[in-house]
């Protein structure tokens, strides 16, 4: 049988962007709150005395995957910054079109030589065409879903969150792959996007919540959404962000931290 | 006593701080300076050196040779497209970052730009390296609209970094200034920084206000410097008194005093 979409599927972009009437006013009262809460819990965790070497939390912590990850052989890896090496040029407008050859290119004049870009380098041809192709289906998959990206929506990539709590003795570390919209509006326009290359699992969820805590308490504005997109499925796991979400995100960390004190 | 105050950032703090500045800031006058030449001119210096905040909050610490990379070009950049977004408002930022990059290439290509410099550098790049430029450039350029658009105060892009040649001492310091805000008659410079500060950020501050007000023909101290960290959220602001541009000017006749000392321990 064949059958008929009344509409063409949405894009990430239009899923992100949604609908521009309902958006809830920005929430700029929210994030003294959570830091307070998050200053208390890690108080009552880790006591007033100062670590020689704080405990940080990442995106990563969070996967807490119970198998080990595909991600973590350093082709996987690899990928992973490829692919956000071409989100970061498509976004810049760059016409790309050897995909791994030019977010290589890309990806050297950011990071410079290391352990990664020597690895690649020692790459025999076999491998090389392998990860190319690889590379060139999560790009192709991610070209196709992203829809069409306006200048207007103030798109940021890779932007880094750094937030030093209980004296110094927590770090929260964060990377945003994609972040549209602007905190000087009235009305909740943030939206964060995390690419990977990896499925969507309940870690993808922690993940996103986390984003959103992290970006609060940065700009002390809630951001309005969170989403995840995987390349490897073409899913795209998208919330809105609410004090549940927060909530859920603060006990996320604290879970973490409980892992990493004992 | 030291004027360094430590906020979270939000929408209102800036205008709090910038509301709250020192109403009459300090001033440097003609004695002040020759006896800043004369501690300069104290450590003896072949070369010609350079300092500047980042040097100071280092502690003088050799940090390699300059090189242009994306991360380095964004500033450049970004203040540049923000500065040309203002006065052409019909300009996305996006818009403004690859106006100025292909004014920049424009340069190269004309024949304007010196080795070394920031257009040669772009003129070398890929397409694909270009885009990356562009998109730390749009980042920096975004950061520093969002928190210059929650100001009430009137505010500029600063046109250039505060330069300023120590008499006979074969010295120039380099102040940073991203924003200029003009409330009343006093000027509020703000200071964009990637990254999180860190324990010698408040002397780095100083450095800027101290270089700044030597770099004012009369003198006059900027009525507060803010440094501002979106990647961590946090604000540090010194006031222009006396005692914080003293501390500045010592700070940088120390990291000068460092430096040579550095020299000499690799000559010998």
């Amino acid at each position: 049988m064949t059958s008929f979409l009344d509409a063409p599927p949405a894009s990430v972009m239009d899923v992100l962007r949604g609908e521009r009437a309902t958006r809830p006013s920005a929430n700029n009262t929210a994030a003294a709150g959570l830091r307070a809460m998050l200053e208390d819990a890690i108080y009552e965790l880790l006591g007033p005395d100062l670590r020689d070497v704080p405990l940080t939390v990442r995106a990563s912590s969070l996967r807490r995957d119970s198998i080990v990850s595909t991600n973590s052989a350093p082709l996987a890896q690899v990928r992973g910054i490829l692919i956000n090496q071409a989100l970061r040029l498509l976004c810049a407008g760059v016409t790309v079109d050897d995909v791994c050859r030019e977010a290589s290119l890309a990806w050297c004049a950011e990071a410079g030589a290391n352990d990664l870009t020597r690895y690649v380098d020692q790459l025999d041809d076999d491998e090389t065409a392998r990860l190319a192709a690889d590379v060139e289906a999560h790009w192709v998959t991610l070209k196709r879903s992203l829809g069409p990206l306006s200048n207007r929506w103030l798109p940021r990539t890779s932007l880094r969150a750094y937030q030093r709590l209980a004296g110094g003795n927590v770090i929260l570390r964060d990377v945003i792959d994609l972040m549209v919209g602007t905190t000087s509006s009235d009305v909740a326009s943030v939206v964060l996007l995390d690419v990977t290359t990896s499925p969507l699992d309940e870690g993808a969820e922690r993940v996103m919540r986390y984003h959103a805590l992290v970006q609060t308490l940065r700009t002390s504005i809630v951001p309005l959404r969170t989403s995840m997109f995987s390349t490897a499925t073409g899913e795209l796991w998208s919330s809105d962000v609410n004090d549940e979400t927060l909530a859920r995100a603060l006990g996320d960390v604290l879970d973490v931290l409980r892992g990493l004190a004992t | 006593m030291t004027t360094l105050t430590h906020r979270r950032l939000s929408q209102h703090v800036m205008n709090r701080l910038i509301a709250e500045s020192p109403e009459e800031p300090a001033a440097l006058t003609d004695d002040h300076r020759r006896s800043l030449s004369a501690r300069f001119r104290a450590v003896t210096s072949v070369q010609h050196r350079r300092l500047d905040a980042w040097m100071v909050e280092r502690a003088g610490r050799a940090d390699g040779v300059f090189r242009w990379s994306p991360a380095t070009a964004r500033r450049v950049l970004g203040n540049a497209a923000l500065r040309r977004s203002v006065f052409e408002p019909q300009l996305t930022r996006v818009d403004a970052v690859d106006v100025e990059l292909t004014d920049q290439l424009l340069r190269h290509n004309a024949g304007y730009a010196r080795p070394g410099s920031l257009a040669w550098y772009l003129a070398s790049c890929s397409s694909a390296e270009l885009g990356l430029v562009s998109a730390e450039a749009t980042n920096w350029t975004t950061q520093l609209a969002e928190a210059a658009e929650c100001l009430c105060d009137p505010w500029q892009v600063a046109t250039s970094d505060a330069y300023y040649d120590v008499a006979r001492a074969r010295t120039t310091l380099r102040g940073r200034r991203d924003l200029v805000v003009t409330r009343d008659s006093r000027r509020v410079l703000v200071r964009v920084r990637m990254g999180a500060p860190g324990k010698s950020a408040g002397p780095g501050l100083r450095a800027d206000l101290t270089i700044d007000a030597l770099a004012e023909p009369n003198g006059l101290a900027a009525a507060r410097v803010i440094g501002l960290w979106p990647e961590a959220g946090v604000v540090l602001s010194v006031d222009g008194t006396m005692a914080d541009l003293r501390a500045g000017a010592r700070d940088l006749v120390r990291t000068a005093v460092t430096r040579q000392r550095q020299h000499l321990h690799l000559a010998a």
